[in-house]
């Protein structure tokens, strides 16, 4: 009986032979992230331990993130708690305004091809796009990594999804994100791992890629991986990655469910307020008003998304009454898309940039606070009730591509019916 | 710590328990006083009404969305000896156990408030004698009882540094 990626990955940390899914297995864990909206109680309780009980502390990152500037005095002195701590135990640390720890991670590379990755953070999955098993843990989880270098996993059922055929310009890997939540619900994949392969994969960017496995954390899976390809391997040697040690799945792998997409049909989505699966087609809603346009997060604020933003809003103007905020979700994002001339574009249609870090993707970020029956749409992962720090207002989630098109025409718009909807970057 | 008794409280489907049972939303606010107000406003009442030792009987998807394992120090200070669940949100699944809070998925149908019940987490069943209702659950894998015993996974790798859990799964 052969196995899928997650199979092998844990089983290898785990003393070499394939794990089975349900079994649970002692892994090493090769590299570990702890951010600042749950290291303020973790490192209080991993000082207690003392230095001597944390052999493993250096390959596990601080990021100073979510609260990218402060909100409020806990958070700023959590931050310099982190900062000293990172001193002390000589702890690699992102510090304000390098980015998002989903970015700064592989950026920094800290991982490669067959690792094992925690973070203290649900979209952790995103390391899977280079086809490292991440998965999202607890404080508590970073403390026994930095103690023993191990973790305890349930190795997990997978469901493989092959998306069939390129994406349309226009669409984007958030699409068939938002698709797969439209047909499984929220937490539909819950306690699985995703294995996302076919040819709509192989023709999208690493930033596409990153999207996929990001955003899988809202169908609550364990980690999403995809196999890695030439793509994959050039993009960790110019991040300074190890040696890359791919993983593929066996032909004959058990899977819990196999699901087939037709990339190179699909149209833009979006998830209506409040509830992430509440999916419909762009088109079906189109003419929406919107008040406020978001791009950024850790799931859409990498360069390719400011890029097609950028491609559409050039020698425009915002809509009137539309407000637009872009978070880039790294510094080196940022650096690249100020060196390409993207924020002159989007500063002079009416935009305003931020840096970079999670910025208004949630209101304990203290970036963004909607008002009452205001319309957000955002790049962002998530739009329950309130995530935007008021009830009453709503909040749509689509690609940056359906974002920056709405905020254009001050109404949800369909990406591939303005200029510059059809940019992407050429593979 | 295999055999747990204790009074079923009756929570919804989909509870999220950062936004329910944490400091995420409130914060500046302590575990201690979260533990008077905890799941207000899914359930008014639930928190002042616990008793020391009853069990969470939930619904689907318990702790959906939620990641902060805060929320099980406050449902420790609450006096919670168990949560059973049709299904729960994976992160705070794994939580509950690093932070030595037993967990089972099982069939909630037909508890309601106040049943005395018996959960038996080595063999896997769920009792509750009132209604005449057993339940077979697939028992809890050796190493997730030994963590629950050690009361959390720090507690447990303090003892056994190098994660030996002996017995059937290592
Ligand atoms: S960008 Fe949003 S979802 Fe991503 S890590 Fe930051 S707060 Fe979490």
């Amino acid at each position: 009986m052969g196995h899928t990626i997650a199979e092998k990955i844990l089983g290898q940390h785990a003393g070499g032979r394939p794990a089975n899914a349900g079994e649970i297995v002692v892994a090493d864990v090769d590299f570990a992230m702890i951010h600042d909206a749950r290291a303020g109680n973790a490192l209080k309780m991993i000082e207690k331990l003392g230095a001597k009980s944390l052999p493993h502390v250096k390959r596990v990152a601080l990021v100073l993130d979510h609260y990218s500037p402060p909100p409020n005095m806990e958070a700023a002195n959590t931050h310099v708690a982190m900062r000293a701590f990172a001193d002390k135990y000589g702890s690699p640390l992102y510090d304000v305004g390098d980015g998002i720890c989903h970015q700064v991670l592989p950026e920094g590379g800290h991982l490669t091809c067959g690792d094992l990755v925690v973070g203290t953070d649900t979209h952790s999955t995103t390391y899977g796009a280079f086809n490292a098993f991440g998965t999202g843990v607890e404080g508590t989880d970073v403390s026994a990594v930095m103690m023993t270098g191990k973790l305890w996993f349930r190795v997990p059922e997978t469901i493989r999804i092959e998306l069939n055929g390129p994406l349309q310009p226009g669409v984007w890997a958030k699409d068939v994100t938002l698709t797969m939540l439209g047909k499984l619900g929220a937490e539909g994949a819950n306690y699985r791992a995703l294995e996302y392969c076919g040819s709509g994969v192989s023709a999208m960017a690493i930033d596409d890629r990153m999207t996929l496995s990001n955003h899988a954390a809202e169908l609550g899976a364990k980690a999403a991986l995809l196999e890695a390809d030439e793509k994959t391997f050039a993009w960790l040697k110019a991040h300074g990655a190890a040696a890359p040690k791919p993983v593929k799945a066996d032909a004959d792998a058990v899977y819990a469910q196999r699901i087939v997409i037709d990339t190179a049909t699909l149209a833009p989505q979006v998830a209506r307020q409040h509830n992430i699966d509440d999916v419909v087609a762009v088109p079906d809603v189109a003419g929406k008003k919107i008040q406020v346009a978001l791009i950024g997060t850790c799931t859409n604020g990498r360069l390719d998304d400011i890029r097609q933003a950028a491609a559409i809003l050039k020698g425009k103007k915002l809509a009137k009454g539309v407000r637009m905020i872009i978070t880039p979700a790294s510094r080196a994002i940022y650096l690249a898309a100020m060196r390409e001339g993207l924020f002159e574009i989007l500063t002079a249609a009416g935009a305003s940039v931020e840096a970079a870090g999670c910025g208004t993707c949630v209101n304990i970020t203290g970036h963004y606070i909607a008002a009452d029956d205001q319309v957000v749409i955002s790049s962002a992962n998530r739009n329950f009730k309130g995530r935007l720090g008021n009830p009453k207002s709503e909040i749509w989630i689509g690609s940056a591509a359906t974002v920056a098109a709405s905020a254009l025409t001050g109404v949800v718009t369909d990406a591939r019916t303005v200029a510059g909807g059809d940019w992407r970057a050429a593979a | 710590m295999n055999i747990i008794k204790g009074c079923a409280r009756i929570i919804g489907d989909e509870v999220s328990t950062d936004i329910h049972c944490s400091s995420k939303y409130l914060p500046g606010k302590d575990a201690a006083y979260i533990a008077t107000v905890a799941f207000e406003q899914v359930a008014p009442g639930f928190a002042k009404a616990f008793n020391k030792g009853d069990v969470i009987v939930a619904g689907k998807n318990f702790g959906i969305n939620s990641s902060r394992e805060q929320a099980v120090h406050v449902m420790h200070r609450m006096g919670v000896s168990a949560i059973i669940a049709p299904s729960f949100g994976r992160q705070f699944y794994r939580n509950a156990i690093n932070n030595g809070m037993p967990v089972i998925e099982c069939d909630i149908s037909g508890i309601v408030a106040g049943d005395a019940m018996e959960i038996d987490l080595a063999a896997g069943r769920i009792v509750v004698p009132a209604k005449n209702i057993t339940r077979a659950v697939p028992p809890l894998p050796a190493t997730v009882r030994t963590l629950l015993e050690a009361g959390g996974l720090i507690p447990f790798l303090q003892k056994h540094p190098d994660w030996n859990v002996g017995g059937e799964a290592a």
